[in-house]
């Protein structure tokens, strides 16, 4: 009687597990569900919504200096690189001119969060494959970037420091020695990391070969950033379309051919070394001047729609907004780079066992907050 | 050890630099040597007590009261040792992710496994509906007796020994096996998914590594030509088997290290509790007691094979100066340290690939370090 | 050959990731702040509980109640009552809920008087959510004895003003003494 009680299998004699929408390894409330044949995967579907508060929506009720603060919740790892995607879709849409020191202080905020984001994709990553002790390094190296962000704008996760017209106010001092300190000691720190996981064979057992996505794929399922570039597409925005200073700055952008996690997770450890070199630049050519152009108090951008592309730690964050003349927006659409991503994963996923999921979601580094938004 | 920690704690804090590390290490190398030494000399003296006592005497005669006692003995130990291994896991995992560890109850946070303990004890014992409830409340003892079973045959000194028999290796091998059923029984009774497949994982696992462990056991028997853990460590009276049979046994100690690192579910084979994908595996669903229980078991297990290492490698109780049993003691604590420092290093292997480095590394390189074992015996003899 | 050599490889790589661990073990500083007893150092430009800095020269608030923070909330966070009008302006009361604030520091920005800070404290939680409603005896700087003299203040200017025969209005508005303090909005050069 009691096995009358006892779970069931699916009518095709497979199991259905639930990872999420609460469990250790989905990067925030995704919910899969996945078909099990022993540990095989045999389909998997991502739930998504559970994190859904209608920012899209919300946009569309406030003035524009107001949406800023709402960006931050969307990529809330990398809160200043949605902080600038938003900006510049409202300068463009006003036709605001930005300060070219603001311009370069947004690059070095936008790099330092980038840093900030792929520590945080590191040490969970390698927590993904079961490495406990990397996250623990990564997290200490990203509290010095969270307190230099806080001497900055005040807040150590939610900035809202790029706003439309520039930044609000200027490094505070020591910063940029600190920043530099920071930057070279991290470079140091680099290799350690290499030896603690990069190198480790099992580490490369579980990432190479692993959920490997066509560079064809790639182009089909809409993917940007390191999950492009690690399938061999040479596609960043900060070179293919440059925005701020970039096209002033020097340097390479990482590309592998294999298209497997560990490209896409070497992808992003070369680019935390680029970040640093941008950030040396920008801190050795940084103009003086104003940081901020005055805006009107009520801003009323004129008939028309903006676009604005942004390359965040996750891919190609971009904002389209549209403006009917009043103070409000008449609609704005957030392109997250994590919702294209997921929406890979029944594809990438059938067939893999089990522990290759965690892998695979590890490796494309969801954040949840952009793709329900 | 607890005295070497003084050492490495946090208050030694300084800037780094290769010369600064080594002089730490040199550092905490002597705190430690000169703690353990004081330590040991109480316990020296207890054991010489002990041993010469005419009490101990008395009890020998007596097979009953003798079993009695010893069981008592083993029970206690086992129990007052795991609470100071998870005290220093803790720390030791804590060192090493520049973190402190456990740190306010007791002198640095020694009695933070009490006071866990304690809240285990009196926490509601929840039995998931639908769960097999016998199977559920029987899985935790079946784990942790197998491993206070095995603590019978380790030989802490030639006298420190629960019972030791011609084929005390074989014992110790078939029973800690069973720790198994256990886990098999706990991740089939919840009756939760992520729990069955730790189960089966579990199984899997310690049944494909015993066979490796099994065999680099084997190489140890083939040199000291017997199945008794007493006969093995008095054969390394003058020299430990890892250093006076080093090209066999130093390959031998490896694949015993690894296959024990998959007996004891310990990363990088920590797949029946693989936090990222199974939650926690076989013992999702246990709380209270019985979740401790598990954990028991499961650092009893990691003591018994560090024990197991000492014996059949590192010359069991022998040494100078100090009693057999601290000898013993404190070698194990070194392997099981060597333990955790691997855990907290490496990451953790795919099912298939944990099966296909057994089957198809260690299985094939244990035979040949037994057959280069029995070469070496015949040549030493 | 290449198995071995691989293999080798592997264990070695293996053993500089056990080097990595050690080195840490031994040769770096630990990084963990012991919370409730020691804490954080935070930054000048922190953003943490609010406050309305008093002005000791005009002893009253510095806030005129103009409402423009309030307009500047994206989660309508602000609600004042105003007390007094034109010179002599001020608020007798100022609410904030700071359950939907998003510590956003636009309200601080929209502020022409200076009037409104972030301090930093940050311990906020509470276990009600009223208790995350903050007064104005609450957030001026001196509490509500600071209240008190500031409605004491301005009634009385009120008063003067009144028996003087008003004809205030073409007077501008009085000069509210203006610090740096830790104004994260004041753009340093």
């Amino acid at each position: 009687m009691a096995e009358a009680q006892r779970m069931t299998a699916d009518a095709d004699g497979g199991m259905t597990v639930n990872l999420g929408p609460q469990h250790p390894s989905t990067h925030g409330v995704l919910r899969l569900m996945v078909q099990l044949d022993g540990e095989y995967v045999r389909s998997c579907e991502p739930v998504i919504g559970y994190l859904h508060r209608g920012l899209e929506k919300m946009f569309e009720a406030r003035p524009y200096r107001q949406l800023v603060p709402f960006t931050d919740r969307l990529d809330y790892l990398a809160s200043l690189n949605c902080n600038l995607a938003i900006s510049q879709a409202i300068e463009r849409l006003g036709s605001v001119s930005v300060p070219e020191r603001a311009q370069y202080i947004r690059v070095v905020l936008c790099e330092l969060n980038r840093l900030a984001s792929h520590l945080v994709f590191f040490g969970t990553y390698a927590q993904d494959i079961g490495a406990t002790t990397a996250f623990l390094y990564a997290f200490r190296e990203r509290e010095k970037i969270l307190d230099l962000l806080e001497a900055m704008t005040g807040a150590r996760l939610t900035y809202n420091w790029i706003r439309p017209g520039g930044v609000p106010a200027d490094f505070p001092d020591g910063f940029a020695e600190g920043v530099r300190a920071f930057v070279s000691a991290f470079v140091k720190e680099l290799p350690s990391y290499d030896n603690l996981l990069t190198n480790n064979p099992i580490f490369r057992m579980r990432t190479e070969g692993v959920g490997v996505v066509s560079r064809d794929a790639a182009i089909a399922f809409g993917a940007s950033g390191p999950m492009a570039r690690g399938s061999g597409l040479d596609f960043d925005l900060r070179k293919t379309e440059p925005y701020e200073i970039y096209e002033r700055l020097e340097f390479d952008v990482p590309v592998f051919n294999e298209g497997d996690c560990f490209a896409r997770y070497r992808v992003r450890m070369e680019e935390t070394v680029q970040s640093a070199r941008i950030i040396e630049q920008c801190l050795r050519d940084i103009p003086p001047g104003d940081t901020m152009t005055k805006m009107p108090k009520v801003f009323k951008p004129p008939v028309g729609d903006a676009y604005s592309r942004t390359e965040s730690p996750r891919g190609e964050l971009s904002v389209y907004m549209r403006s009917n003349g009043s103070p409000t927006p008449e609609r704005v659409h957030v392109r997250a780079p994590s919702f294209a991503h997921l929406s890979m994963l029944p594809c990438l996923l059938r067939g893999v066992k089990l522990a290759d999921v965690i892998a695979i979601l590890g490796s494309q580094d969801t954040v949840l907050g952009e793709v329900d938004r | 050890m607890t005295a070497g920690s003084a050492g490495l704690s946090p208050s030694a804090r300084g800037p780094s630099g290769g010369a600064g590390i080594a002089g730490r290490i040199a550092a905490g190398s002597v705190v430690a040597l000169i703690g353990l030494a004081l330590a040991s000399v109480g316990c020296n003296l207890v054991a010489r007590f002990v041993e010469g006592s005419p009490l101990t005497e008395v009890v020998g005669d007596h097979p009953l009261l003798n079993a009695l006692v010893k069981s008592f003995i083993v029970a206690n130990f086992v129990t007052l040792h795991v609470l100071f291994l998870i005290w220093w896991e803790r720390k030791f995992a804590g060192w090493i992710q520049a973190r402190l560890g456990p740190k306010h109850v007791g002198w640095n946070g020694l009695a933070q496994t009490v006071a866990d303990a304690v809240k285990l004890l009196v926490k509601e014992d929840i039995i998931p509906a639908k769960a097999d409830a016998r199977l559920f409340v029987i899985a935790p003892f079946l784990a942790f007796m197998p491993t206070l079973l095995t603590f019978m045959v380790l030989p802490f000194s030639a006298t420190w020994v629960g019972y030791d028999f011609g084929l005390a290796v074989l014992f110790a091998l078939a029973v800690s096996t069973n720790v198994s059923l256990g886990i098999l029984a706990a991740g089939w009774g919840a009756n939760n998914k992520y729990s069955l497949l730790g189960g089966a994982r579990a199984c899997a696992q310690v049944l494909a590594y015993e066979i490796p462990l099994a065999i680099s056991i084997l190489a140890v028997v083939a040199i000291s030509g017997s199945l008794s853990l007493v006969d093995i460590v008095e054969s390394q009276a003058r020299l430990w088997n890892i250093a006076a049979h080093a090209p066999v046994m130093i390959p031998a100690f490896a694949i015993f290290l690894i296959c024990a690192l998959a007996e004891l579910n310990r990363t990088p084979f920590d797949l029946p509790e693989a936090e990222s994908e199974l939650v926690s595996g076989f013992h999702t669903e246990y709380s209270g007691m019985r979740f401790a229980f598990f954990y028991l078991a499961e650092f009893a297990n990691n003591f018994f094979m560090a024990g197991l290492a000492v014996t059949l490698f590192f010359g069991g109780w022998h040494g100078p100066l100090l009693a057999g049993p601290v000898w013993f003691t404190a070698k194990t604590l070194v392997i099981v340290t060597l333990i955790m420092w691997i855990r907290w290093t490496v990451p953790r292997f795919r099912v298939d690939q944990m099966m296909g480095f057994c089957w198809k590394v260690l299985v094939p390189l244990s035979l040949v370090v037994f057959c280069a074992a029995a070469l070496w015996s015949v040549r030493v003899q | 050959m290449r198995v071995l050599s691989d293999f080798v490889a592997g264990f070695a790589a293996v053993f500089r990731g056990l080097w990595v661990t050690l080195l840490n073990l031994v040769g770096r500083p630990k990084v963990t702040l012991q919370y409730p007893f020691e804490r954080p150092k935070v930054s000048p430009r922190y953003r943490g509980l609010f406050y309305l800095p008093y002005d000791k020269e005009g002893d009253r608030l510095k806030c005129v109640g103009c409402t423009l923070c309030a307009q500047a909330c994206p989660t309508k966070v602000i609600t004042m009552e105003k007390l007094g009008s034109g010179k002599h302006a001020g608020v007798s009361e100022f609410t904030m809920d700071l359950g939907r604030c998003m510590f956003c520091n636009l309200c601080i920005e929209a502020c022409p008087f200076d009037a409104i800070h972030m301090g930093p404290e940050y311990e906020l939680a509470s276990y009600d959510r009223n208790a995350s409603v903050f007064t104005i005896r609450e957030l001026a700087e001196g509490g509500a004895e600071a209240v008190k003299r500031n409605n004491a203040t301005i009634q009385a200017a009120l008063e003067r003003e009144r028996e003087s025969g008003g004809g205030g209005g073409q007077q501008p508005l009085v000069r509210l003494s203006v610090s740096p303090g830790n104004d994260p909005g004041a753009a340093k050069p």
